[in-house]
């Protein structure tokens, strides 16, 4: 037997061990540590080559495999990177628990991405997932994360009960686990009605409206370095998830998941985009944005295609870089104001002007504008879409972009038209400058060059069709 | 390899906006001469590419489209970055080139933040061109968006807010919304056109779909034939998306308002040149790749624009703020363009492209005096001016030129392309829009001869002592501006012969039977 397929997963457990075992000797460096280690594993897993099925088919490094755990794991890089020398001081008693706990959630990522088979699905969702609801309420000695927490802990067992329900009928309907059998099975009723409940409790996941409530409230309440990832990493677990049960190896019955994902696109994109208009403070702008992306993103999946799958790859790529950009600045805010409110941006860019220069950047990119990656994105995903004759899906979303953009331009305004109220650069630590930077090149190398990354994900992708 | 004019037409305002971001640091002088020399290239090479076109070559069924640059960007999806100019675009290529041009030299005193302020517009100018002479819907559309944004920043911080702001029953509407703030403004601006922006996205990718070519190359669609009903919604899509730029009637309101807190640059870039780029993208992509989509809509197009010219002309009538009157003559003027359009016949059409150049220069022209007569007196409101003729007869000379090449008279271009839309809509196939296009020039000419009188003509107003005529670089904006509304006035085949080349070919499609 060999590793090769695994080595990734082995490597985020050896990380934990030595994390932990220097935890227990003196937390200074754990962070540093937990960081460069996933450094190391996102430089290793750039190496990686697909191989075939393994574990007897359960576990398998194909393409869309590698292409998503290196997704992750740059998302982890910048998460962790951002949060090292953060006065936070509970990050800081507890740097151990918080680089275990999120490390334990990003192996159950990895270890998602390759799963073909319900069990190893299911229990690689719940290792991702519970961490996150601890993560959530870290902050424990105030009220408002223990709330945020409970309410995302419920949400979340009752979204997981629901789809192991649905699984269960899946079993039922097929007498295997083994999602390759599943997809050959022929169709049936019961197979519709667990896949659909299955697809309830995946949506809860993703964060797709209205099964959206829980988000808000923990993107406010958890650290913001977590949060950023939070809003990125487990999203692009869910659509792996999603490919893996819905499309993989299924042909053309793909296709009859198009009007419940249509539907649930629209109601994402409409949901997310109207209730972040009122927001004034940032993360919760934020939080209902990354709803109404989601919804973009769903788009894509309402395609049912070779070309639709791509195109969310790549959409959550340029999502990885621009969202957490944004969270990352509103740190960085946060950090010299004490305050998350958008009014603490007021006159950014003559206070700071590489910094605003930044978050207009993210914004634009989470807006959809040309030259930023984000466009690119919005617009494969339209132009997936308009490939099945989803016109009027691409004019909704199209038209709910305009809807995004005033939100987005409220905050440019704050940072460009309006005059600050305090006078001062942001002070910005090393270590949070150096994964915006990142985030600034992911932000504008996608959006010059898209190719790359968009050819890598059509390759990964068209297997699966 | 030929020298590639129009990419160095197009980048060159680009290349100084960069430079001026990256050398000119703290430099106002050297901010402004980077941007005079960058726009200069610019307008010098349109210059030199207006006289180089050939005109015989285009007529003879040669290719239309000359100057041609093409560059695959993207090849498995059929971008390109493919340009070329005919007849329509080489003369709105001038128009911008003329427009910036005075642009840069009409906003010579700004001074906050001009580093950023220049930056942005040089930025836009270079969409603005792209838009003109880029052949790939994909590369269009890029530029469309450049075009567009930039506004939001340059409104929202050099922008002024009006005096006029709705009082009475309409009050509520300040308080909750701001109407008449430069912020208002900037934001209904830029959702209205990137509200149309999602149409004619839409409209892309059913021609892309539709054609199966796997090409957004305008060339190769031009060659598709398209089914006539998708034909007839696509043609809505790109009417209502290009509309809402070229200030189509209902949805004109961005532009009183944008145009109105907009700095004098901006203003004339925008009244001046983005609003035809709403007209010339409803001509050359919704027509030319429409044919019968365009022929069937016709009479939609035509009895918008009637509304437009007689509304428009109205609501300038009733403004009180100088800038307002100025941008609902806007409003009217480009319902006389889209008329002329959508007459389809020669006349009219060459009147509706002629117009986008006669009224481009024109309101570019009024802005320009406006911004220099406000900087002067700081006030917009018409009825507290009076008798500045006495004081700056420069600038009440040059706004009398452009006021009545505004209301048609002949001898100036405003004649020459009211004339040509009169004739077209008289042999269209709805005859009775000639009534409200008729009434609309007699409109104007009350309001431009109001606005004339009271400001500059009348007696001497008691609020207003020491203002001054125009000064240095201002006089570059002004003369070169009546300059080229009087010329185009005495020989206006210096325009049209070189749009006929397109117009013909363009209508000889529609018409077909």
């Amino acid at each position: 037997m060999t590793v090769a397929p695994y080595v990734l997963e082995l490597g985020v457990g050896a990380l934990m061990l030595v994390v932990f075992a220097v935890g227990v000797f003196g937390r200074r460096r754990v962070g540093a540590l937990a960081t460069a280690g996933v450094f190391v594993l996102a430089a290793g897993a750039l190496a990686l080559a697909p191989s075939g099925p393994a574990l007897g088919g359960m576990f398998v490094q194909d393409g869309l495999a590698i292409f998503v755990k290196r997704v992750f794991l740059a998302a982890t890089f910048i998460g962790l990177l951002s949060g090292l020398g953060s006065p936070d001081r509970a990050l800081a008693r507890r740097g151990t628990e918080y680089h275990l706990l999120l490390l334990a959630s990003l192996l159950g990522m990895l270890v998602l991405a390759s799963a073909r088979d319900l069990i190893v699905l299911f229990v690689a969702f719940e290792l991702m997932s519970i961490p996150l609801y601890i993560l959530t309420g870290f902050a424990k000695r105030e009220p408002e994360p223990i709330e945020a927490s409970l309410k995302f802990f419920l949400v979340g067992s009752v979204s997981s009960a629901v789809m192991a329900y649905g699984l269960s009928f899946v079993y039922g309907a097929t007498g295997s686990t083994s999602l390759a059998a599943i997809a050959r099975a022929p169709a049936s009723p019961l197979l519709t009605l667990g896949l659909l409940a299955a697809l309830a409790g995946l949506a809860f996941k993703i964060a797709a409206f209205p099964f959206h409530m829980w988000v808000p409230d923990a993107y406010e309440a958890g650290p913001t370095p977590f949060v950023a990832w939070l809003s990125v990493a487990p999203k692009a677990a869910g659509f792996v998830t999603l490919f893996r049960v819905y499309f993989e190896g299924v042909g053309d019955r793909a296709a009859v998941w198009a009007p419940a994902a249509a539907g649930l696109a629209t109601l994402t994109m409409l949901g997310g985009n109207l209730m972040a208009l009122p927001q004034t403070n940032t993360k919760r702008l934020l939080a209902y944005s990354g709803i109404a992306q989601i919804g973009y993103m769903l788009v894509g999946f309402a395609a049912a295609s070779a070309s639709g799958t791509a195109m969310i790859l790549f959409y959550l790529v340029a999502y990885v870089f621009g969202n957490m950009g944004a969270f990352l600045v509103v740190e960085a805010v946060a950090r010299s104001e004490g305050s998350e409110a958008t009014s603490a941006f007021r006159g950014l860019a003559q206070r700071s002007p590489l910094l605003a220069l930044a978050m207009l950047l993210f914004l634009l990119s989470l807006g959809g504008i040309p030259f930023v990656a984000g466009f690119w994105a919005k617009l494969y995903v339209f132009w997936a879409a308009a490939e099945r004759g989803l016109y009027w899906l691409v004019l909704v979303g199209a038209i709910l972009t305009v809807v995004a953009l005033f939100y987005y331009l409220l905050v440019a305004r704050s940072m460009y038209i309006e005059a600050p109220t305090r006078t001062g650069r942001v002070p910005v630590a090393p270590a949070l400058a150096l994964s915006l930077v990142l985030c600034v090149l992911g932000v504008v190398a996608l959006g010059v060059y898209p190719k790359a990354v968009v050819m890598a994900a059509l390759r990964v992708a068209s297997p699966l069709f | 390899m030929r020298f590639p004019i129009l990419s160095v037409i197009t980048w060159a305002p680009f290349v100084g906006a960069l430079l001026i971001m990256f050398t000119a640091r703290r430099s106002p002088l050297a901010v402004r001469l980077i941007a005079a020399v960058s726009t200069g290239i610019s307008t010098a090479l349109s210059l030199w590419l207006y006289g180089a076109y050939d005109r015989e070559s285009a007529l003879t069924g040669g290719p239309g489209f000359q100057f041609y640059e093409k560059i695959p960007l993207v090849p498995p999806l059929g971008i390109n970055y493919e340009l070329g100019v005919d007849g329509i675009s080489l003369l709105l290529v001038l128009l911008t080139s003329i427009i910036i041009f005075a642009g840069v030299f009409a906003s010579w005193t700004v001074t906050v933040r001009s580093q950023e302020f220049y930056a942005l517009l040089l930025a836009l100018v270079t969409g603005v061109y792209g838009v003109f002479v880029s052949l790939d819907l994909f590369v269009f559309f890029l530029f469309y968006e450049l075009a567009v944004l930039p506004m939001y920043l340059l409104i929202g911080i050099w922008g002024s807010s009006g005096e006029v702001r709705p009082r009475g029953i309409f009050a509520w509407a300040y308080r909750e919304t701001g109407v008449g703030t430069k912020e208002y403004a900037a934001m209904k601006l830029t959702l209205y056109l990137l509200f149309g922006s999602a149409f004619i996205l839409v409209g892309i990718f059913a021609l892309y779909v539709a054609a199966g070519t796997a090409s957004f190359s305008f060339l190769e669609l031009e060659a598709a034939t398209f089914d006539p009903v998708l034909q007839r919604w696509v043609f809505l899509a790109f009417y209502v998306g290009f509309g809402i730029l070229a200030g189509i009637w209902p949805l004109h309101t961005w532009s009183p308002d944008g145009h109105a807190s907009a700095p004098t640059a901006v203003s004339m870039l925008h009244a001046g040149v983005l609003m035809k780029l709403g007209a010339y993208g409803v001509v050359r992509v919704g027509m030319g790749l429409l044919p019968d989509g365009a022929a069937e809509l016709a009479w939609l197009v035509g009895g918008i624009a009637c509304i437009n010219v007689v509304y428009g002309a109205l609501s300038a009538m009733a403004q009180v703020d100088l800038k307002y009157v100025i941008a609902y003559s806007s409003v009217s003027h480009m319902g006389l363009v889209m008329l002329g359009a959508a007459t389809l016949t020669e006349a009219g059409l060459n009147g509706s492209v002629f117009q986008m150049f006669a009224h481009g220069v024109m309101t570019g022209l009024f802005f320009a005096l406006v911004g220099l007569v406000y900087e002067k007196a700081h006030s917009r409101e018409i009825f507290r001016m009076g008798g500045f003729g006495r004081v700056m007869p420069g600038i009440a000379t040059a706004f009398t030129i452009g006021g009545l090449s505004s209301l048609g008279l002949p001898g100036t271009s405003g004649f020459v392309a009211e004339i040509l839309t009169f004739m077209g809509a008289w042999r269209s196939d709805f005859p009775w829009w000639l009534l409200p296009a008729v009434a609309g020039t007699f409109l104007t000419a009350v309001y431009v001869l109001r606005v004339a009188k009271q400001i500059f003509w009348g007696p001497p107003s008691p609020h207003f002592h020491h203002l001054e005529d125009a000064r240095g670089p201002e006089w570059v904006a002004l003369v070169l501006l009546v300059g080229v509304l009087v010329v185009f006035g005495f020989a206006p085949g210096l325009a049209l012969v070189p749009v006929d080349t397109a117009t013909v070919p363009l209508l000889a499609r529609i018409l077909q039977p």
